[in-house]
């Protein structure tokens, strides 16, 4: 075995598997229980109901929880300053080989040969229908009832990273100290449930990009966000009918 | 499963030689910049200036405003900006607000000489990563200094 060779070698973890191949091998998955189970144990949400689901605002008065905590993203604002990134690691002791949150770059092709940069931050969507949550064996992780936030129990979980795979937003990696996988949890075991109103990334942004709060709350800036009338809201891959809790807009 | 890893790895392929073409485009248009003799003398210094404070990863070149938009030393210096290397960064008012009434890079980037300073953050800020990849190229050994 020619080591040098095989250094360079491309990788065979779980970051040189593309979204799509997931997601093609999770509904292999869903194919094979269902005939054993008779159930949808490592199934998706069918193609049916995420078309069912008009745009990704939900109606008013449609809200699950109360407090449903949400964040608006205000994308064209962000500056990759990455103090989101650092208070998160501060406040939630994120390892250097794992994240949170992290912010994602594209290149917008302009007129005359130009081009602009267009920072996405990204984080966990705590969606209403989280595929994580579907597929854990151990319900090390859950949809809290009453805030709706994809909580995780370390001492739980198994390592089987099921919900790695399922998460469409790569918003999930496993904790090498605790043994267990690790993601954001709207700061609530480090902010929320000790008093606090905000998380860690949206008090550190100095843009006002991260903008959280209760979307059930009609006063809130994150209501008024997203129903502030002429400006166009989305959200990351509506298409696989998760229903993130994360929006993205440029109002 | 065969069929899908045929259409993965044409894509790669595809991917691969988009990627060497575009390579090789930017090697062709560094070679024609460098053909033209850039005067530090005359248009400041080619390095871009990375500023850290009050937020890091802000780029400011010279030579775009000097060699392409025919702007001469004095339009900044040292009216809107001292000569010495980093002093504005050291001011208090070094900041967005005063910007935006006019100061600094504010005083042409206003919305009628140059683009607004309240539209087109990523012009300026071109973050985290992008400093990482302009400090690479500038200086392959080097990377971004570790974060605090």
């Amino acid at each position: 075995m020619d080591i040098k060779k095989l250094e360079r070698s491309p990788s065979e973890d779980l970051s040189a598997i593309s979204s799509r191949e997931r997601r093609e091998f999770l509904r292999l998955g869903l194919a094979i229980t269902g005939l054993y189970l008779g159930g949808s144990v490592l199934s998706l949400v069918s193609v049916k109901d995420a078309a069912a689901f008009g745009g990704v605002v939900p109606k008013i008065g449609e809200y699950p929880y109360n407090p449903h905590y949400t964040m608006v993203i205000r994308e064209e604002l962000c500056i990759d300053c990455e103090r989101c990134k650092e208070a998160c690691v501060k406040t939630n002791q994120v390892p250097s080989y794992g994240y949170r949150t992290t912010i994602l770059e594209r290149r917008r092709q302009l007129t005359e040969g130009k081009s602009e940069t267009i920072f996405m931050p990204v984080l966990c969507n705590h969606c209403n229908r989280p595929p994580c949550v579907r597929v854990c064996p151990t319900t090390a992780t859950w949809k809290d009832e009453k805030t709706g936030i994809v909580m995780m129990k370390p001492s739980r979980c198994i390592g089987c990273k099921t919900c790695m795979t399922a998460c469409p937003y790569n918003a999930r990696y496993f904790q090498e100290e605790k043994r267990a996988v690790d993601k954001c949890d709207f700061c609530w075991e480090t902010r929320l449930s000790k008093g606090e109103t905000t998380t860690a990334c949206a008090a550190a942004c100095p843009a006002d990009v991260r903008v959280f709060g209760n979307l059930a709350d009609q006063k809130s800036r994150v209501y008024q966000l997203i129903h502030t009338p002429e400006t166009i809201v989305w959200t990351l891959r509506p298409e696989t009918g998760a229903l993130p809790n994360v929006f993205y807009t440029n109002a | 499963m065969k069929a899908m890893n045929i259409i993965f790895f044409s894509m790669l392929a595809l991917l691969l030689a988009g990627g060497i073409a575009a390579q090789a485009e930017e090697a062709g248009q560094a070679a024609v910049a460098a053909q033209e003799a850039y005067d530090e003398d005359a248009y400041g210094p080619e390095a871009p200036i990375i500023w850290e404070k009050p937020v890091k990863a802000v780029v400011f070149n010279h030579k775009t405003h000097t060699k392409d938009k025919k702007l001469e030393c004095d339009a900044c210096h040292d009216s809107l900006f001292e000569q010495d290397t980093g002093a504005a960064e050291q001011k208090a008012d070094f900041t967005m607000n005063t910007i935006y009434d006019g100061g600094y890079c504010g005083a042409c980037h206003d919305g009628e000489t140059a683009f607004a300073s309240d539209t087109r953050c990523t012009a300026c800020h071109i973050g985290a990563r992008g400093e990482n990849r302009l400090r690479q190229a500038e200086n392959p050994a080097e990377t971004a200094p570790a974060h605090h």
